[in-house]
């Protein structure tokens, strides 16, 4: 009776840290970011890459309102750059099979639209409200 | 004080739209919460599909061709997963159907808002001239034919898209990535009723 009520403990813990992992507040280790041995699932690799896309959207949004940069070509120059830092940290940051995670599709479209979104917004708001 | 910094920009009222549409989409959020997520038979499906999804994975990749005979079984399982992972991510975007439409709700009338505060009026001004179809929107209500005029539609759009699903993102509501193939509107199963 005990041994069984220590297993359903066990369980639960199990379940718990299971939790943990999925959601946002779980003890995330920033060496894990640089680290090319580790392992990642696709949700966590998924997670990364839309955040990463996230800031360099705004990034490039602040940089070229505060410039400013002027005309359609600067999307597609932004397009170009984030994609080259999402395919240049997995591939060669943290060398990892792209096949295990969908291909390159499925990686470089992850967050892609909203960083796109989050990119027009910065990019006009600086630029209207700081050059008029 | 604020509104005598605000007045110094000429285009003030874009920093206006986004606060009001970074409010709407807490408020949303805020309701999703209250009807969805805190709900024990949220949590549980979506433990389940999220538990499915990999136990699918793991499945699939560790296929081992040369035992026939596992073979068999193998792929029957799959199919049994497979199919308890559409039912219940049928069930959960069902759920979410309730909220989805108290917050369309919100949406319209935030936007009917905006709307009357804003007609006709550019709120921004375009660094890039848009393709046709998207000055549409972006020129909507606009006097003039200046295709830099932003108007408030086209930036609130860009505001609702952005800041609610990165907001979602942040507190852990999206949409588990085992349940992406379902849709809005799930294609019913004959087979299960």
């Amino acid at each position: 009776m005990k041994e069984r009520k220590s297993v359903k403990f066990n369980l639960q813990q199990q379940q718990q840290q299971h939790h943990h992992q999925n959601g946002h507040l779980s003890p995330f280790k920033f060496a894990k970011l640089l680290d090319p041995e580790a392992s990642w699932d696709k949700d966590q690799l998924g997670d990364v890459l839309h955040w990463i896309r996230q800031v360099v959207a705004l990034v490039c949004g602040l940089l070229w309102g505060t410039i400013p940069l002027v005309g359609g070509i600067w999307i597609i120059v932004f397009l170009v750059i984030s994609s080259g830092i999402i395919y240049g940290y997995y591939a060669m940051i943290l060398k990892i099979d792209e096949e295990d995670f969908g291909g390159h599709g499925a990686l470089l479209q992850e967050g892609l639209f909203v960083s796109i979104m989050l990119f027009l917004l910065a990019w006009i708001l600086v630029y209207s409200l700081a050059h008029f | 004080m604020a509104t005598a910094f605000l007045s110094n920009f000429n285009y003030s009222d874009s920093l206006t739209v986004v606060g009001i549409s970074v409010c709407t989409a807490i408020v949303c959020e805020a309701i999703s919460w209250v009807l969805i997520y805190r709900t024990t038979s949220y949590k549980s499906l979506k433990s389940s599909i999220d538990k499915a999804s990999k136990k699918l994975e793991t499945m699939k990749t560790d296929s081992n061709p040369s035992k026939l005979s596992l073979k068999k079984s193998k792929t029957k399982k799959i199919d049994r997963v497979e199919s308890s992972l559409k039912e219940s991510s049928r069930d959960l975007s069902l759920f979410k159907f309730k909220s989805g439409a108290v917050v369309a709700l919100v949406l319209f009338v935030v936007f009917g808002l905006l709307n009357s505060l804003f007609e006709g009026k550019a709120v921004a001004k375009l660094p890039f001239v848009p393709a046709r179809i998207v000055q549409k929107m972006s020129h909507r209500g606009l006097q003039g034919d200046d295709p830099t005029d932003c108007s408030m539609a086209f930036l609130y759009f860009l505001c609702s898209i952005s800041i609610r699903t990165n907001l979602q993102k942040f507190l852990g509501f999206s949409p588990p990535r085992g349940a992406a193939g379902a849709g809005l509107f799930p294609i019913p199963d004959p087979k299960s009723n």
